[in-house]
């Protein structure tokens, strides 16, 4: 091991005379995580929803004796898709070339249903196809729901208006026509001015009863609209800065890059300095070599892979969020580096081995690098074909160890299956280099 | 192999692919030796000594070396690390050849004992470094390719001193040049290559009014 242990310290020993190139390493991995964090901020960012307004409605509707604020309403759901008004032609042409995610259309006769309290007034959602789709059909019923949720309590507004009159009495308007009722108040008191008689008992009884169970239909009316309600916690999570995912995408990122990128171009570079005939003369052997740059990728990873980590745990502890173990699982999560910058080195040494020069070794090695990262964000469930590509190559594997040892309660069923993984594809690499690299010594 | 030659290639051929660099060659070098490989460029003078060196595997036949024998090689091309300073390089094939004080090799090779990366030397000083790695292990066979092509007068008769320190030890030398001088001043034996075959094996003596001397003057 001992020509391994000097080749490994002569490539950092080049590095650290190299603060150039390694600052660019470095930053350049950092950079495109940010960028990736970016880009899916971006993917989360407000669907473009047509809105058509057959109906005209008004800034203000009145139902059930409630004014509603058509333009609140609007505003609440644009918090998260941007409705924009236009005509019916212009909604489904905007469809058709995918510049709206979907049509919303308001049809004629809406509000008059809406106030009528007769049928249930219909608006009709149109989607386009794609990925985005199912949430905006999420956000439209997020719509629906919220419009009845408001329409709800002015309904149960409206029904204990009623309940009260039938308790007090009073007069009241239903479907345009204005009535008055003596209420069971009014019966109770009427009675009291009849002579007794069983009729008359029967009659009281039943005064009382209904007396007492119409007092209790206010409560059952609420609860048979809402028989679950949904109370709001917020700020328990953490935010999506300092969440699993983007710490266990960030560190794989920043180890994909650095691992192929070094692993190759430190290979390919024994060539270009002319250095590997002088190596193979019985200085070092070819399987040595690619063990060394092997432990370059390896050691490279583990010192920024930490320094990562570090400035993780300190940004959670500092912005004082909860979940997590960042502190507990950190020498988890160096093994789970010390295992991806192996299988990852590995990768970049079969490139450097097959390009056989450093400058192209690291051209070949972001040409790699890139699809892979981004085939490794791609939803399982959505594009199967990209997860078994992504399978193929360490990165999918190390952002899952990551994610899992940071953050499972239970982790270790996940973690064995992942560093299987990167176990088995270090070492299937590291023999197809080793087949691969005669061809650097010639 | 003890009383026998130092070195003995037997049909070591070289291809690239298609190309055939050195075709079967049979080739000795003994004790008290130095031998000159000439010809004129491609014929096949550099590959055939990086495959004596063991730099590169011949595609066919064998090079053998006799029992315990230390080597040196310096290729044309600088081989050792440019972000690297001499020193380091020098300690680092030390350490990896387990032998040479590279102190007493910047002091031999009067080479630059500062923190300047070996990329940043000139030519001349830069193949001073590769001669003071290939005499690192204190080498019983120096393997020199085109040494003296960037040096400067004081420092070819240096190399040329070295060189025949070498071969009068006990040892021997083979060398790749062009240059005449080289001939004189270093070589006993002459093999003359062209298209990757050897056309002349003998004396310097007899190569010079050969008609295989052609591509040197």
């Amino acid at each position: 091991m001992r020509p391994v242990w000097l080749v490994l310290r002569k490539d950092l020993l080049v590095l650290r005379r190299s603060p150039a190139l390694l600052g660019v390493l470095i930053a350049y991995p950092l950079v495109i995580a940010l960028l990736i964090g970016l880009t899916a901020a971006y993917a989360n960012a407000k669907p473009r929803v047509a809105f058509v307004d057959k109906d005209g409605i008004p800034h203000r509707v009145t139902v059930a004796g409630q004014s509603f604020s058509i333009d609140n309403l609007i505003r609440d759901v644009g918090k998260n898709v941007e409705i924009v008004r236009m005509s019916e032609q212009q909604a489904a042409q905007q469809l058709a070339s995918g510049r709206v995610s979907a049509v919303v259309t308001v049809p004629q006769g809406f509000v008059a249903d809406l106030k009528g309290l007769v049928s249930s007034p219909h608006l009709t959602l149109a989607t386009g196809s794609g990925g985005i789709t199912p949430r905006v059909r999420q956000q439209m019923q997020a719509l629906v729901y919220n419009l009845n949720l408001k329409l709800q309590k002015a309904f149960i507004q409206a029904d204990l208006q009623y309940v009260n009159l039938l308790l007090h009495g009073g007069t009241g308007r239903v479907l345009g026509h204005d009535f008055s009722i003596i209420g069971l108040d009014g019966t109770k008191q009427l009675l009291a001015g009849i002579p007794d008689s069983p009729q008359k008992a029967k009659i009281a009884d039943f005064v009382d009863d209904a007396r007492l169970a119409l007092a209790l239909t206010g409560n059952a009316i609420r609860a048979t609209a809402s028989p679950v309600v949904l109370d709001e916690e917020h700020g328990q999570g953490r935010t999506s800065l300092l969440s699993a995912q983007v710490q266990a995408y960030g560190l794989a990122i920043t180890i994909s890059f650095l691992g192929l990128l070094l692993a190759g171009g430190a290979l390919a570079a024994e060539r270009d300095e002319n250095a590997i005939g002088r190596l193979v003369r019985g200085l070092v052997g070819l399987g040595q070599l690619i063990v060394a740059k092997i432990g370059l990728a390896v050691t490279v990873a583990l010192g920024v892979g930490f320094a990562i980590l570090v400035g993780f745990g300190i940004a959670v502890e500092v912005g004082g969020v909860h979940g997590g173990e960042p502190w507990q699982r950190l020498p988890l999560v160096l093994v789970g580096v010390l295992l991806a910058g192996a299988a990852i080195g590995a990768v970049g040494t079969l490139v450097g081995a097959l390009t056989r020069e450093s400058r192209t070794a690291s051209l070949v090695g972001i040409l790699i690098v890139l699809p892979v990262v981004f085939l490794g964000l791609v939803p399982r469930e959505i594009v199967p074909v990209a997860a078994w590509i992504s399978d193929a190559f360490p990165f999918a594997h190390a952002v899952r160890f990551f994610a899992s040892a940071l953050y499972d309660g239970s982790p270790w069923g996940t973690l064995a299956r992942e560093a299987a993984w990167l176990i088995g594809l270090g070492a299937l690499f590291g023999v197809l280099t080793r087949l691969s690299i005669r061809r650097l010594a010639v | 192999m003890n009383d026998g030659p130092l070195l003995r290639a037997r049909g070591a051929s070289r291809r690239f692919g298609d190309h055939v660099a050195l075709e079967p060659t049979d080739l000795e070098v003994h004790r008290g030796e130095a031998l000159a490989l000439v010809g004129p460029n491609g014929a096949g003078k550099s590959t055939l000594l990086a495959v004596l060196a063991g730099a590169v595997e011949p595609s066919k036949g064998t090079v053998e070396w006799a029992q315990g024998v230390r080597a040196g090689w310096m290729p044309q091309r600088p081989a050792h690390y440019g972000r690297l300073s001499p020193r380091q390089n020098l300690e680092l094939f030390a350490r990896l050849e387990r032998a040479g004080d590279p102190q007493r090799m910047l002091e031999r090779l009067e080479l630059p004992d500062d923190d300047r990366p070996a990329a940043a030397l000139s030519v001349g000083n830069r193949q001073r470094l590769d001669l003071a790695i290939s005499l690192l292990p204190d080498p019983d066979v120096l393997l020199l390719d085109e040494p003296t092509a960037a040096l400067d007068p004081r420092q070819r008769r240096r190399l040329w001193e070295t060189a025949r320190g070498v071969r009068d030890a006990g040892g021997a030398v083979v060398l790749v040049t062009q240059n005449l001088e080289d001939l004189e001043h270093v070589a006993d034996r002459v093999a003359a290559l062209l298209d990757g075959r050897v056309v002349f094996d003998g004396p310097v003596a007899a190569y010079l009014t050969s008609e295989a001397a052609g591509s040197l003057r």
